[in-house]
């Protein structure tokens, strides 16, 4: 197959060769690795490429993939990193409006005149960014079947290996994997990605952040062993009336294609770490010669089977929540028929139950508050390029100020921040990476008029793949309490589509979406929760008691624009008044800016948008946290603490 | 200093100007500026310009969402241009002629009083235009009670703040207060936990667009430490503590203050931090009413009514230096 530029042009065209979404465990190829937490069958591609910055498609040097291709005259660029940051393109801050407003006029594919064609691919405006980069096989995965997995690029991009085509992927916030197992060799090999700035992806991720382009997660690649666990799915069932618990497996297996189906064992065992003695509560072996067993096996590489296991756990568990984080590890291990293991993968659960009941939500029989925060990635040095270091401090500043919950605004976030969050016993509702308001809002008014996905059939897949991959990556995470089907993308039948896909994958969830408050027809088929955002106290009030359909939650309150956060004691006060009144999420976690040397003093200071000569924007609407850009707290934070500590 | 009967307060009835002095403390009234024009302890000034009232706290991003600015705009001019229409003069309670030339030609060089009361009555630029009181209380020991009234009338709109607002020469080292932790408002103080803070320097909270910021509701007293001067002899002197205390010997109110080296008119006036002039002076308001600071939203949600302040209402705020 050959890349075909006009893929950007085409809401249809959002994958190709992309790998299905998978779960996040991590794997070993044996014990003594699983034990030193020594991942030797992963490869980082971080670090210096080599890059050409072009303004549109057709200035691109289209050919750098090629094996022959001299990129003598290429720059370099650090991987991970947005392309603006590093000098290259205009930085822009835009809420709302989409970031061509003024300067082209677009409508999205079948919403009018527009076909697309051309829209991105022709753009006289709409940058690319080739990288290349050179590569040989770590010793952990030569001979074995290699992975190429991107963990964010944004927008769009098309992946070369040693001058073949290797796929193609959209959705800036989710992994994107490809088979490159054919084309790699052990050494020498020529990688190369052709990042575009926009394409029809756009038109789905119009968040009111600063909006950047490039490879700006980590880039792996990863060998997998002959047999391997390539998704998984933990489903721990807690009964909070009497603290029993059972486990739900799901496993699909794949092996490396023509060899002769899988023989051996799966071992499963649930361990409590945190206990002195390391309490066994399962301890099971799965014998995959068991007819039953074998004819849900994949044959020849296919991936489509799925292992079903259930076990009850004979003691009682302690269950998890944000008071007590309390984590069990479950490990899996495949042995082959000699006895040998040939691949160890652990994960941490917790058990926890979130239910709705009499018209309101509760968290292991309990009535659950949510004293939460809204939390885009941010570091002022490195944009939404963000550390470890980063997240560590994030969840200890949550932690110190009692907010006990994280909408993950608005895609999802770096794999690592999922698992702190488990351990912190921070509550997660996981937003799909989706936000179209420009769309449908023009300068704070409702006007549908043009709206994606809206009841568009050829902006279905695409918008539904993007709920694929955020129910499947994280599904495992104890921390996820709820799943969001995105912001402010008003509703239609993808939308309601796409919360029959979270509800029927996984009952044992609730479903957000706050869109639907502005297009109450399709209320009784989109979300769990009546969810809002900005409303006054008052209008809260006035919901919930004018027989509520459900209990209610403010996805987005207490806009910390500046000095701002008076008056939330009214807010906190509904928390004694109505019972299904569950609390909400702070806007927002922390101010967008980004440091810059002063033109005049050469001092480093803080700058938003418009700073950048960047028009139009919506300035220093970018900076609305209860930290300030450098994650100092903000004055504000001691009301947050003070009121979020009363009901913990 | 020779004074005729220690214990009492030695007065200059100036041409221009009423001096009041005692041990230690020296107070120039001024009828040219319209109000206290120097305030000199252990011979350090204390004021840079004559202190007048105030009656704009710079605004929010969230007021500017809600078109608060537009609204009570007219309070920015009435801060920055300001008019002193009478000065009255009471020693030891009884009011006296203006003592102006040639009124003063009947006093001498050996004048005193038990207490001195100077009220000046400034006029607002405000349409329909309404009135402050400012009386200054002197006492032999050096004690001056500061009470400023606002006299509420129909037709103008609401107030950011109101209250006293003082500007010292140079920049002070820092401020120690009893009151409430961290930057409080009335709708933003439940957070607060009360304590006496020292504060280092005068700062400035790094909001990406400088605005109001620095305040403390629900303080008993404030006081002001500088060490820098600027006496053309000595450019630095042994620090030394001036202390606004709220209420009066009677009654112990509380007030809002917030001390930054910047006016609210150079808050207002940047939009970044680094815009903002050289901290060269400190600038010290005590208020008696200030505007909450709302959170509802950004774009167009008001401060919930009980923290807005109502222009037809009287305030009133008094401390004692």
């Amino acid at each position: 197959m050959k890349a075909d530029i006009r893929w950007l042009d085409d809401p249809q065209v959002f994958r190709v060769n992309r790998l299905d979404a998978h779960s996040d465990h991590k794997f070993y190829e044996n014990k003594e690795d699983y034990e030193k937490k020594e991942q030797r069958l992963k490869q980082s591609l971080n670090g210096i490429w080599k890059f050409r910055y072009s303004e549109n498609a057709m200035e691109r040097p289209a050919d750098f993939y090629q094996k022959w291709f001299q990129c003598r005259s290429f720059d370099e660029m650090k991987v991970p990193q947005h392309i603006e940051l590093a000098g290259y393109d205009k930085i822009h801050y835009i809420n709302t409006m989409y970031p061509w407003e003024g300067h082209i006029y677009r409508r999205p594919a079948e919403t009018g005149k527009e076909k697309g064609k051309g829209m991105f691919s022709q753009a006289e405006y709409n940058p690319v960014g080739s990288y290349i980069r050179k590569f040989d096989l770590q010793d952990g995965l030569k001979g074995k079947r290699i992975i190429l997995s991107f963990e964010g690029v944004e927008q769009a991009f098309y992946v070369w290996v040693n001058g073949e085509f290797v796929g193609y992927a959209e959705d800036s916030f989710t992994v994107s994997e490809f088979d490159i197992t054919s084309y790699v060799k052990e050494k020498d090999n020529l990688l190369a990605v052709e990042v575009h700035k926009r394409s029809t992806a756009a038109f789905l991720e119009d968040q009111d952040f600063f909006r950047f382009f490039g490879i700006f997660r980590d880039v792996n690649l990863y060998g997998i062993p002959a047999v391997h666990i390539e998704d998984l799915w933990i489903r721990p069932i807690y009964h909070p009336e009497d603290g029993k618990a059972e486990i739900e497996l799901d496993i699909r297996l794949s092996q490396k294609k023509k060899e002769k189906n899988i023989r051996g064992k799966i071992k499963v065992s649930l361990k409590d770490n945190a206990a002195e003695t390391k309490t066994v509560l399962l301890d099971e072996t799965e014998n995959l010669d068991d007819p039953a067993i074998q004819t849900n096996l994949p044959v020849e590489g296919s991936v489509n089977n799925v292992l079903h296991f259930r076990y009850e756990l004979k003691k009682t568990v302690n269950a998890w929540s944000n008071t007590d984080p309390y984590l069990y590890e479950l490990l899996i291990e495949v042995q082959n028929e000699k006895d040998e293991t040939v691949e160890v993968v652990p994960y941490p659960i917790g058990f926890r139950k979130i239910e709705l009941k009499d018209g309101k939500m509760l968290l292991n029989g309990k009535r659950l508050i949510i004293n939460g925060v809204n939390r885009h990635e941010w570091n002022a040095r490195s944009g939404r390029c963000i550390t470890e270091a980063d997240e560590k401090w994030d969840i200890e500043c949550i932690r110190r100020n009692h907010i006990n919950a994280v909408r993950t605004c608005h895609y999802p976030d770096h794999i690592s921040w999922y698992y702190r969050c488990d351990q912190a016993g921070i509550y997660l509702m996981a937003e799909t990476n989706l936000e179209t308001h420009g769309s449908w809002q023009k300068m704070g008014a409702t006007e549908p008029s043009w709206n994606v996905p809206g009841n568009i059939e050829c902006w279905r897949a695409c918008t539904l793949d993007r709920a694929v991959s955020n129910f499947e990556t994280f599904k495992n995470h104890t921390s996820v309490l709820f799943w969001s089907l995105g912001n402010e993308s008003y509703a239609g039948n993808v939308l309601r589509e796409m919360n029959q896909y979270y509800k029927e994958k996984d009952p044992d969830r609730l479903v957000h979406y706050e869109g639907v408050c502005h297009n109450r027809s399709y209320e009784d088929v989109i979300s769990d929760m009546e969810s809002q955002m900005y409303t006054s106290p008052e209008n809260v009030k006035e919901y919930l008691e004018n027989n509520p359909k459900k209990s209610f939650l403010l996805c987005e309150y207490m806009h910390d624009m500046g000095n701002s956060l008076g008056g939330m004691e009214s807010y906190i006060r509904l928390l004694d008044q109505y019972d299904n009144y569950q609390g909400g999420f702070i806007w927002d976690y922390m101010d967008q800016a980004l440091w810059v040397k002063d033109e005049v003093t050469g001092r480093e200071v803080l700058r938003y948008g418009g700073d950048f000569d960047d028009r139009p924007s919506d300035y220093e609407f970018s900076g609305n946290g209860i930290l300030f850009a450098d994650r100092t707290e903000k004055p504000a934070m001691q009301e947050v603490r003070h009121y979020y500590g009363l009901r913990r | 200093m020779d004074y005729a009967d220690r214990g009492k307060l030695r007065i200059v009835y100036g041409d221009v100007t009423i001096g009041v002095h005692g041990e230690d403390f020296h107070l120039i009234f001024s009828y040219q500026t319209g109000g206290l024009e120097s305030m000199v302890k252990s011979g350090k000034e204390w004021l840079y310009r004559t202190p007048k009232p105030t009656f704009w706290r710079a605004t929010t991003d969230n007021d500017r969402g809600n078109g608060f600015p537009f609204r009570s705009g007219m309070w920015l001019a009435a801060d920055m241009f300001q008019k002193c229409v009478d000065v009255q003069v009471q020693i030891d309670g009884i009011r006296i002629e203006k003592p102006i030339a040639p009124v003063n030609n009947k006093y001498s060089d050996k004048e005193t009083a038990e207490r001195v009361e100077i009220v000046f009555t400034y006029e607002t630029l405000t349409v329909p235009s309404t009135q402050v009181k400012v009386s200054y209380l002197v006492f032999s020991d050096g004690n001056v009670r500061v009470r400023a009234h606002y006299y509420g009338k129909e037709g103008l709109p609401e107030l950011p703040a109101f209250g006293m607002r003082f500007i010292m020469p140079t920049e002070a080292d820092g401020f120690v207060y009893e009151g409430l932790s961290g930057e409080t408002y009335p709708d933003r103080k439940a957070g607060g936990v009360h304590g006496i803070y020292e504060v280092e320097g005068l700062p400035v909270t790094p909001y990406l667009v400088p605005q109001e910021c620095g305040m403390h509701v629900d303080t008993e007293w404030v006081k002001v430490k500088r060490s820098k001067v600027l006496d053309n002899r000595k450019r630095h002197m042994e620090q030394s503590e001036l202390t606004f205390r709220a209420g009066n010997e009677i009654s112990h109110s509380k007030f809002a203050f917030s001390c930054l080296p910047y006016t609210s008119e150079e808050l207002e006036n940047a939009t970044h931090q680094e815009e903002l002039p050289l901290a060269r002076r400190t600038v010290l308001c005590i208020y008696g009413a200030v505007r909450g600071v709302g959170g509802i939203d950004s774009w167009g949600s008001d401060v919930e009514e009980e923290y807005r302040i109502p222009g037809n209402r009287d305030i009133e705020v008094e401390f004692t230096m």
